[in-house]
């Protein structure tokens, strides 16, 4: 694997032991020990995923992921403290693909790593090409959605939670589901990553997010396509 | 027991009944024989005087039946009061009486005291009824001998002036009592007040509100009671308030460490796993090292952990988000995924618990973690149980159990029941289990099996039954984790690897 992975990390000992993880799993890693000069060499080498800490000293981590989907859908995943609530959710509204709780093992990085990854890889071959979603038009191979001929900018991680639901119109799929496909977790994912890009999902592409009429809720159980007509 | 209050009116009452008897004992007597004595006095002058110098005056030739009956002698006596007069002849006819209304052998009535007097020539008088009437009568001869006269006074005046009399004292002790119950009402009141704030405060800080004090005022005995109560009150609260702040400083500092541990143990944590990629190209003794420092940065991260989540409890920033849940579901997914080793016994049917599949994670993980540290290669039970009003989760090894006295202290922080810590156990798995267990509205309990090992079962309030819908979280990520045989009451357990 090739793929390019800057890590923004104010932490010496963790930045560099993280891109010997790293670079041992098969990446390429380029490192910023803060907020300002994470963001200047992102802009300057596009890598493939950021992987962002939260805190960080000159602009926080939050900030640079705001910032970093102003202009792109690069998958960010954020390093969080463990048991930070506050900062897991202002961290996934500010637009972060998935987070992963400090401490981690390495492996455990790689694998979330190479999880958002995947979902920038194209989609199935041997799937249909395009769908339409009730005003949407849903190009799979090319991994984008249009509006009456606009397209609408999804991250990765929004682009497959929605053609998870659009091929299913009418089918309840559960936080756990979504979990699993979208994010592949196989157990006990955390169901606000669901709810919040659910959220950043439906401001993108319904004409009131308030009152869904794309992607509706199911009380108690998940998420549904609306069947068409 | 009687209150004070009706002890009070009591008294009160009885002590003014009392007085108000003997008062209008004594007024009723007192005015009683003055009308008597009035009236009788004036009866007995007008008789001795119709007896005296009437009689003699119009038949001074003595007195007969015809004589009289014509000398007027009856009207006489009338123009000086309200009399009538009935004359014993001793002739063996009956009497003459001056009133047709007046029987003439009424005077068989007449006490035989009164008649004796007069037949010895006394003037004797007696009090009662004559013709249904109230009244006195008088009797005597005249001093020259001749007839018995009786004269029969009204004694109706005195009757009804002492029926007034006993109807005013009547109204006036009832006046009196009703006063002396409103009067102890309002003493009652005057001493129960400050009681009662003294009892509300109290009540009040013993709910737990620190900040109950009874209202001080005034010089009396309840002053000084409120002033020591508000002074104990005070020192109380100064205590706890004392307490409370050393508790939460020591809270805030175990966070505080924790929380600065992290950065550190973060790096650790990576270095170690790292480490234990490389660890088959090391030499030997490094080797051995290696595994050592891997299963210690391990170690310390799990202890970090728990740290870190129970003082998450402490800062109570903990919030249950209940939603139904499929306990068998649940259960069986924490298991195959923790200790598939265990043996599975569950109910046929799904038991639906108000709860929180991350939480109910983290207290069977906890739960198994336990069983498998504390019985090392023992079988490890699993079991779901529903009742009416609650489901239960026992998890049961075969090890040696816990001593009897150290069951109670199982749920404690860094409690020891066994002298040999387990590695990968930070002490305070239990303590952890027990705080997310009572976060969903149940509880932990520990017992020794009757064959030997431990038994901890968690206890959920349950849910009604919910229709069967899609709304359950099933606590299953994905359909091909559940079991291939979900009527089987037992799970095979699988081979032990």
């Amino acid at each position: 694997m090739d793929a390019r992975i800057l890590l923004i990390e104010d932490d010496p000992s963790i930045r560099e032991v993280t891109a010997i993880g790293l670079r041992n799993a098969g990446f390429e890693v380029d490192t910023a020990p803060d907020g300002a000069a994470g963001l200047e060499k992102w802009r300057r080498s596009q890598p493939d995923l950021v992987l962002l800490d939260v805190m960080l000293p000159r602009m926080d981590g939050l900030e640079v992921c705001r910032e970093i989907r102003r202009e792109s859908t690069t998958p960010v995943v954020m390093l969080t403290a463990r048991g930070d609530t506050i900062d897991v959710v202002v961290g996934l509204e500010a637009g972060a693909d998935d987070y992963v709780k400090k401490p981690f093992e390495m492996p455990e990085l790689v694998a979330r790593v190479r999880a958002a990854l995947r979902r920038t890889r194209g989609g199935d071959p041997t799937g249909p090409a395009a769908t339409i979603f009730g005003p949407l038009a849903i190009d799979l191979a090319g991994r984008t959605v249009s509006r009456d001929g606009a397209e609408i900018p999804l991250t990765r991680t929004e682009f497959d939670l929605l053609t998870e639901l659009a091929q299913r119109p009418g089918q309840v799929l559960t936080r756990d589901q979504l979990l699993d496909r979208v994010w592949g977790y196989d157990y006990l994912g955390d169901s606000r990553l669901v709810d919040v890009a659910i959220g950043r999902l439906r401001s993108k592409i319904e004409e009131d997010a308030v009152n869904p009429r794309l992607i509706l809720t199911v009380r108690g159980s998940g998420y549904k396509a609306a069947r068409p007509g | 027991m009687r209150g004070i209050r009706t002890r009070l009116a009591l008294a009160l009452v009885a002590l003014v009944a009392l007085t108000v008897t003997a008062i209008g004992m004594g007024t009723y007597l007192f005015v009683d024989a003055r009308l008597r004595d009035g009236l009788l006095a004036d009866a007995e002058r007008q008789a001795q005087f119709n007896l005296s110098v009437l009689v003699p005056e119009r038949l001074p030739g003595g007195v007969t039946r015809t004589t009289y009956e014509a000398s007027g002698l009856n009207d006489a006596f009338r123009l000086r009061g309200d009399v009538e007069t009935i004359v014993d002849y001793r002739d063996g006819q009956l009497p003459g009486t001056s009133n047709v209304g007046l029987p003439p052998d009424v005077i068989q009535g007449f006490p035989r005291a009164l008649l004796d007097a007069v037949a010895a020539g006394r003037l004797a008088f007696s009090w009662q009824a004559v013709a249904g009437r109230p009244s006195l009568v008088l009797g005597g001869r005249s001093p020259g001998g001749g007839p018995d006269f009786y004269f029969v006074f009204p004694a109706t005046s005195i009757e009804a002036a002492l029926e007034q009399l006993r109807l005013g004292l009547i109204v006036a002790a009832l006046v009196a009592i009703v006063l002396a119950l409103a009067t102890a009402g309002l003493i009652a009141r005057g001493i129960l007040r400050p009681v009662s704030s003294g009892s509300a405060a109290a009540a009040r800080i013993a709910g737990g509100d620190l900040s109950a004090r009874v209202p001080a005022g005034g010089a009396d005995e309840f002053a000084r009671f409120a002033a020591e109560f508000n002074r104990m009150a005070d020192s109380l609260a100064s205590t706890v308030a004392r307490l409370e702040r050393s508790e939460s400083q020591n809270r805030r500092f175990v966070a505080d460490v924790s929380h600065e541990l992290r950065t550190p143990l973060t790096a650790l944590v990576a270095e170690a796993s790292i480490i234990e990629a490389g660890l088959a190209g090391l030499p030997a003794d490094a080797r051995r090292a290696g595994e050592l420092l891997v299963a210690d940065v391990r170690r310390l991260r799990v202890l970090v952990d728990d740290l870190m989540e129970l003082s998450r409890f402490d800062a109570r920033a903990e919030r249950a988000e209940l939603q139904p849940v499929d306990l068998v579901a649940t259960v069986r997914s924490i298991v195959n995924s923790r200790l598939p080793d265990a043996a599975l016994q569950v109910p046929d049917e799904p038991v639906v618990v108000a709860g929180d599949v991350r939480r109910l994670d983290r207290i069977i993980g906890n739960l198994l973690d336990n069983a498998r540290s504390h019985a090392p290669g023992t079988d490890v039970e699993v079991m779901v149980t529903r009742n009416t009003s609650a489901a239960t989760v026992e998890v049961a090894d075969r090890g040696p159990g816990v001593p009897t006295d150290a069951l109670a202290h199982l749920f404690e922080r860094f409690y020891k029941a066994d002298v040999s810590r387990h590695e990968g156990s930070s002490g305070l798995g239990l303590a952890i289990a027990a705080e997310h267990a009572a976060l969903l509205g149940g509880g932990l309990a520990a017992e020794n099996r009757p064959a030997g090992g431990l038994a901890v079962t968690l206890r959920l309030p349950v849910n009604e039954p919910l229709p069967a819908s899609d709304g359950l979280d099933m606590g299953e990520p994905d359909a091909d984790h559940g079991s291939s045989a979900p009527s089987a009451p037992t799970e095979p357990a699988r081979p032990k690897t």
